[in-house]
């Protein structure tokens, strides 16, 4: 099955900058900055007060009419993902039965869906409101709670917070009935899912696969778990929209954000008989892990050396066949630094810097959703030739075989690559190449 | 050439016994792991018991448990099983492989909440119908604790092990519900047929007895009532079954590249020449009814291996012992198999182990490993009165020998993610 080549034929982001790939890819163009500070709940009392929200978004106008009652037992990062994939579905120009349309109905035994998600947290005010009814002597009571308080929790709750159900959705609303995965690996899982598919299509197990991640911390218990592990920028809470700068000599912390990216995988002869616009050829994926990250107080950009040197090995590519990066980009100052000298590894042979960019300055860290829309930003920039700006970034924090630009740049592009990691460790990468060459 | 994939270790931790060979004892003893919940106060809840993994201690398996102080239940019977079958695999004896060709594989758990602290900074924070963030920062902050938040991220099992035994290889976890570490294990696989990896560390690990989450299958429910029969409850394919008995544990496996695997003399415990992935795309709350999207993924399995369906000696069932699972999976079978469904045996471990959720499938297919060893299929217990729809061969109550070449195990994922997996004795 070594002749089967993977193209990427739909986008789908749903970003802070924008919703749909039209939306997303200008505001990404004019370096539109989306952090500001938390409107949600009160984070008066928090010490990073600063997030990049996804404004003026509903799920509802993402699914048809009689499927909308089920909003309402999707969390957040499930709604993220079932708008993404309507959106990455009607830019491939596919028709299923949730997005219909003259387009090429998939098969949908061939139609696969791999979707990455992270830690979803329940909803405090829903669960309050069923646990108060349980208490005695102003605590929890797990005898009151056993013996009829739980009923006052909705009898679907639980399915609004399974990982899995990103996929489910999706699955059911446009009827991919081939492989089907739910990878739960942190902010790596776009990447690991995108490689996932792109292997699944190369071995011949699905022609056509829904790929990427979504994920939403921007909760109490997000900035309280992020901010715990000192990732978190809490010195410019005056200043949300330069707060986030990756890379440069000022980083000080993530923003948190949410969003996420699906892209539509296709073999490449599938996507040509239907005569399919494509973005860009999936030709390299590697995933490595870093075994001292189990250490939380260290930080580290998990392995990203290995993954990237992996994936361009894979993609039979030297590091100076490559003209753009796409680098996690945290604005942790320990990960960054760890990040830049990463790459370095990974890039050693090349003579010239090569061209970067990172959407986190714009619109904080999107977690899992971030490995999704960093896939997306590739092939967009690959599409058009064009390098997005990198906002927030004026001077680099560490000696760096990276650049960034302030404004957009139109320059032949062959190929890019994008790294993801997490915290614990894992890491991904991803390598893009135009199409056609 | 096609790269073969052999499983070289196995090991495990589950609620009949803490080693791969206590465990077949017991089930082919007849014995249950099942018993009141006692890792919170349940004594009103509807369903009051669990098959819980008992008198477990990291200290029996590892001399440096302290390591891994911070991580959760359910990693520290990761890290037990894993140990039991990196030693199988003769690995702590020699170990010549390569750390970036190395891979980690999981289908794991979240771990479990910070219960008291998370519901009590909500109920002191608790102004006029809704949480009053500014307050419920200033307790969270004070409460919480930086390790008990970030290990309830699901890729810390990951973590934990990758530490332990150097992995520098991809590591992916993933949570496709009660379908995750048989889809693990088949990616894995995969993976190495690919040649991405040489070897992997695969399986599952994940622990639900805990309050939210009984919580919430009792709300589905999912859960058998039988408070009073507990160490029967769990009854797949019997008329009078009311749902899972919810387990905990991890079962881990060594995976490697035949060649390699023969090389390095590893023990060869079996083959995995098939895996199949499916999605029913029906409902999130029921299957498929026809069972199209969980025969999908057998018939996958199949084409995978090379196999016709009569050549499949024994299906090792999902068999959750809810009323809809068991109808769903037989016609599942039926559909796949054809003519062939009658003859071909069907058990369900989950009679006497109960359902270990993200674990289920690893510790399965353990025990299909174990069944084309001895020639010996381990039975569905508990099921004496028949079920009209269910209507298959289940291997009732006592275990049957048989001359056994291809065993297939399947899971069937909550929200519709379908897996199954074929082995083969190492040829």
């Amino acid at each position: 099955m070594a002749d089967r080549r993977v193209v990427i034929t739909g986008l789908g982001p749903v970003a802070p900058s924008g919703v749909g790939i039209e939306a997303f890819w200008s505001a990404a163009l004019a370096g539109r900055r989306c952090v500001r500070r938390v409107e949600d709940f009160d984070p008066s009392n928090f010490p990073t007060q600063i997030c990049g929200p996804l404004t003026d978004f509903s799920a509802r106008d993402f699914v048809p009419k009689d499927y909308r009652k089920a909003v309402k037992v999707m969390a957040r990062d499930i709604q993220i993902a079932v708008a993404c994939a309507d959106l990455a579905i009607r830019d491939a120009g596919l028709s299923t039965p949730s997005a219909p349309g003259p387009g090429h109905v998939p098969d949908p035994r061939r139609f696969g869906c791999n979707i990455g998600s992270g830690l979803m947290c329940a909803d405090m005010n829903e669960l309050g409101s069923a646990l108060v009814s349980s208490l005695s002597d102003g605590r929890f009571d797990f005898r009151a709670w056993g013996s009829g308080a739980m009923e006052n929790l909705a009898p679907l709750w639980l399915l609004k917070y399974l990982p899995n159900m990103l996929a489910c959705h999706s699955t059911i609303l446009h009827q991919c009935r081939g492989p089907s995965n739910t990878i739960a690996c942190g902010d790596a899982s776009g990447h690991l899912a995108v490689a996932e598919a792109a292997s699944w299509i190369r071995r011949g197990a699905a022609d056509v696969v829904l790929a990427g991640a979504a994920e939403s911390k921007l909760n109490p218990m997000g900035l309280l778990r992020q901010t715990l592990l000192g990732r978190t920028c809490v010195s410019r809470n005056d200043e949300p929209a330069s707060a986030c700068c990756p890379f440069d000599a000022s980083h000080a912390g993530t923003a948190i954000g949410e969003g996420g990216g699906l892209i539509i995988l296709e073999e490449l002869k599938h996507a040509r008989a239907r005569k399919a616009r494509i973005y860009a050829e999936v030709v390299g994926w590697a995933a490595a892990s870093d075994p001292a990250a189990v250490d939380l107080r260290r930080p580290t950009c998990g392995n990203v050396a290995a993954a990237l040197r992996r994936a361009l090995a894979k993609a039979s590519l030297a590091p100076d066949q490559i003209d753009l990066a796409l680098p996690h980009g945290t604005a942790v100052p320990a990960e960054d630094d760890a990040e830049t000298a990463a790459w370095s590894v990974a890039l050693t042979g090349r003579a010239a810097p090569l061209a970067a960019c990172t959407a986190t300055g714009a619109m904080g860290s999107l977690f899992a959703g971030a490995s999704g829309i960093s896939t997306i930003a590739a092939a967009m920039a690959l599409h058009t030739q064009t390098i997005p700006p990198t906002v927030n970034f004026t001077a680099p924090a560490a000696p760096s075989s990276l650049t960034f630009q302030p404004t957009a740049a139109w320059t032949p592009l062959r190929a890019a690559a994008c790294a993801s990691f997490t915290v614990g460790g894992q890491s991904a990468a991803c390598v893009l190449k135009r199409y056609p060459a | 050439m096609k790269r073969r994939v052999v499983i070289t270790g196995m090991g495990t931790v589950n609620p009949l016994a803490h080693t791969v060979e206590e465990t077949w004892s017991a089930l082919l003893g007849g014995q249950s792991g099942f018993g009141p919940i006692t890792t919170f106060d349940a004594t009103t809840f509807p369903s009051r018991f669990a098959a819980m993994v008992k008198d477990y201690h990291l200290e029996d398996h590892v001399p440096d448990a302290a390591r891994h102080a911070t991580a959760g239940r359910h990693t520290h019977f990761a890290i037990g099983a894993a140990v039991q079958a990196w030693q199988a695999a003769g690995l702590a004896q020699r170990d010549t492989l390569d750390r970036e060709a190395l891979g980690l594989y999981l289908g794991s758990g979240e771990g479990r909440l910070d219960f008291d602290n998370f519901m009590s900074c909500i109920i002191d924070s608790w102004r006029g119908g809704a949480v009053d963030t500014a307050a419920w920062a200033k307790l969270a902050f004070h409460r919480m604790e930086l390790y008990r938040e970030v290990e309830q991220e699901a890729n810390m099992v990951l973590a934990h092990l990758a530490n332990r035994f150097g992995v520098a290889g991809p590591a992916y976890n993933v949570l496709t519900a009660c379908a995750a570490s048989t889809q693990a294990i088949g990616e894995a696989a995969s993976q190495i047929r690919a040649a991405d990896i040489d070897a992997a560390i695969t399986g599952g690990a994940h622990s639900m007895v805990h309050t939210m989450a009984i919580t919430g299958f009792t709300r589905l429910t999912a859960l058998s009532r039988r408070n009073d029969e507990m160490e029967t409850a769990s009854r797949p394919f019997d008329l009078t079954r009311d749902g899972f008995v919810i387990g905990e544990g991890a079962t881990i496996m060594i995976l490697e590249e035949y060649r390699a695997a023969k090389k390095r003399g590893a023990p060869m415990l079996a083959e995995i020449v098939g895996y199949g992935s499916s999605a029913d795309a029906y409902r999130i709350t029921d299957q498929d009814p026809e069972g199209a999207g969980a025969a999908a993924a057998m018939t996958a399995a199949l084409a995978d291996a090379g196999l016709s369906p009569k050549q499949i000696n024994y299906i090792n069932a999902h068999g959750t012992g809810t009323k809809q699972n068991d109808i769903v999976e037989t016609r599942a079978v039926k559909a796949a198999f054809g003519r062939h469904a009658p003859a071909i045996p069907i058990s369900s471990v989950k009679s006497q182990l109960g359902h270990l959720i993200g674990a289920a499938g690893a510790t399965e297919l353990m025990t299909c490993v174990l069944a084309l060893r001895d020639g010996t299929i381990p039975p569905t217990a508990h099921l004496t009165t028949p079920d009209p729809d269910c209507d298959l061969d289940y291997v009732p109550n006592t275990p049957r020998k048989a001359k056994l070449k291809y065993v297939m195990s399947n899971s069937m994922g909550f929200g519709g993610q379908n897996n199954s997996l074929i082995i083969a004795a190492v040829k």
